[in-house]
């Protein structure tokens, strides 16, 4: 399976959404699917929320390496590759 | 303290046109007239969405059976639940299925018997199959979630490869290939549906070579039949931890089968409310956590994972509820799921793969094979 390019526009895959809006002070946010749920916080929501069909690949890694400034950029967007890859298999994610 | 449960399980009707030789229904089946209201399932779902429930899963019978579908799925968006209808697909048409999008359906579950046509409407006992395919066409024209549900036995898992590759073609988001589980009709009509352990064997490497050549595209999730497991399942995520069904006349059920269990007995939730039932129910409580737990489930590492299996399986084949699940390999009743097997993988019992062509002479010399499931009055 291949990974996303930088010119693809990741979004939640048919059938899975977001589970209610964010509430604030709230840090974990649910994002719901045929027979499951994943509950999501800290980065891995970060970049959930970015797949909206909008931003591109590239995009979601240089908002996250501008937020992230202490960390390797080349470590984040690797992260960001596995995560995504990772939630496609799942078919949570298409890119 | 009891966590809330996760889903429920809304067996809206046990009418249904198909009748599936291994129907998970039970043998008795609730009566038409006593089906609840669409108020009563509305108020039920808000009850639902406020106890913490995630997902709501229509099923039957043929929750289509139901001409208040729409309503339902609207209402139990509206209760913030995820909504998952299991279907046949027999009743829906495009404007229906409009419908049903617009009121918020999140994703739809199609069954198939077979590939073949004659061999999935010997199977259903109905002419399903031609419809079932147009109907996968105008459910991918959406943007919900669309699984495909195999289920494989005896009779067809030798072309399982065939199944697959006729499923990729449906273009479904998930497959789901599950062996039959032996309870309600299937367990009467075990002998015909038991696979030998070569077919199994083969059907596992089947499986697992499609799931690499599918993955990013297709998500499979493949359920193998218990009886060849060194461990026993974990029967609904543990009893009275996660769901709760309810059936169509209000019963509210720790599981499909649980009415099968003697000296159960089960609330209404025309008499009570969800939670609590969850919370109080001596039904939910008698098997929950474990205190129940016989050895060698009790002193077992794997009993916070499989919670010993399935209480219904233990009473239908050990005929004791309480026991280990016969399926596990270290349950004192284990000999009972042996022997089924060694009768399944024996000549002697019936396994011809059923092929269009043999179709109408299976029919025939076969006629005693099985029992389809009936309707209810």
């Amino acid at each position: 399976m291949a990974p996303p390019e930088d010119s693809s526009q990741p979004r939640l895959a048919a059938g899975c959404r977001w589970g209610g809006d964010p509430k604030p002070g709230v840090e974990e946010r649910m994002v719901l699917f045929p027979e499951g749920a994943i509950k999501l916080q800290g980065t891995g929501r970060q970049i959930l929320e970015r797949c909206d069909g909008q931003r591109t690949f590239a995009e979601i890694i240089q908002e996250l390496q501008a937020q992230f400034t202490v960390a390797d950029p080349a470590k984040i967007r690797a992260d960001i590759t596995q995560f995504l890859e990772q939630l496609r298999q799942k078919r949570i994610v298409d890119y | 303290m009891i966590s809330n449960p996760l889903a429920l399980i809304a067996e809206l009707t046990h009418r249904c046109p198909l009748h599936c030789v291994y129907c998970s229904n039970p043998l008795e089946l609730a009566a038409v007239t006593s089906e609840l209201s669409s108020a009563e399932w509305i108020g039920i779902f808000q009850q639902s969405g406020k106890l913490g429930m995630l997902h709501a899963h229509f099923t039957g019978g043929e929750p289509l059976a139901r001409p208040d579908l729409t309503e339902l799925v609207a209402g139990a968006r509206a209760a913030g639940l995820y909504t998952n209808l299991i279907t046949s697909g027999i009743g829906l048409t495009e404007s229906r299925l409009q419908g049903l999008v617009d009121a918020g359906l999140d994703h739809i579950q199609i069954s198939f018997q077979d590939s073949r046509e004659g061999a999935a409407n010997w199977i259903a006992g109905a002419k399903a199959h031609a419809h079932k395919i147009d109907l996968s066409r105008l459910v991918r024209r959406h943007k919900i979630a669309f699984t495909v549900n195999l289920v494989i036995h005896r009779q067809n898992i030798d072309h399982l490869e065939e199944m697959i590759s006729f499923i990729e073609k449906l273009a479904p988001d998930r497959m789901e290939i599950a062996h039959t589980q032996y309870y309600g009709w299937a367990l009467k009509n075990r002998a015909a549906l038991l696979p030998t352990r070569e077919q199994l064997e083969k059907a596992v490497e089947t499986v697992s070579a499609a799931e690499k050549r599918l993955a990013g595209q297709i998500r499979i999730d493949f359920v193998v039949p218990d009886y060849y497991a060194r461990f026993p399942k974990a029967c609904m995520g543990g009893w009275g931890r996660r769901l709760m069904l309810i059936n169509p006349s209000g019963k509210v059920l720790p599981c499909h089968a649980a009415e099968v269990i003697p000296g159960l007995t089960f609330e209404n939730v025309r008499q009570q409310t969800l939670e609590s039932i969850w919370l109080n129910s001596e039904s939910f409580q008698r098997f929950r956590g474990e205190e129940w737990m016989p050895e060698p489930c009790r002193s077992c590492d794997r009993r916070t994972e499989d919670f010993g299996g399935c209480r219904c399986q233990a009473l239908l084949l050990a005929g004791d509820a309480t026991a280990t699940d016969p399926a596990c390999s270290l349950a004192p009743a284990h000999h009972i799921v042996e022997s089924a097997l060694a009768e399944a993988n024996s000549s002697a019992t019936i396994s011809q793969p059923v092929s269009a062509s043999s179709f109408v002479h299976l029919q025939q010399s076969v006629s005693e094979l099985w029992s389809y499931r009936t309707n209810p009055e």
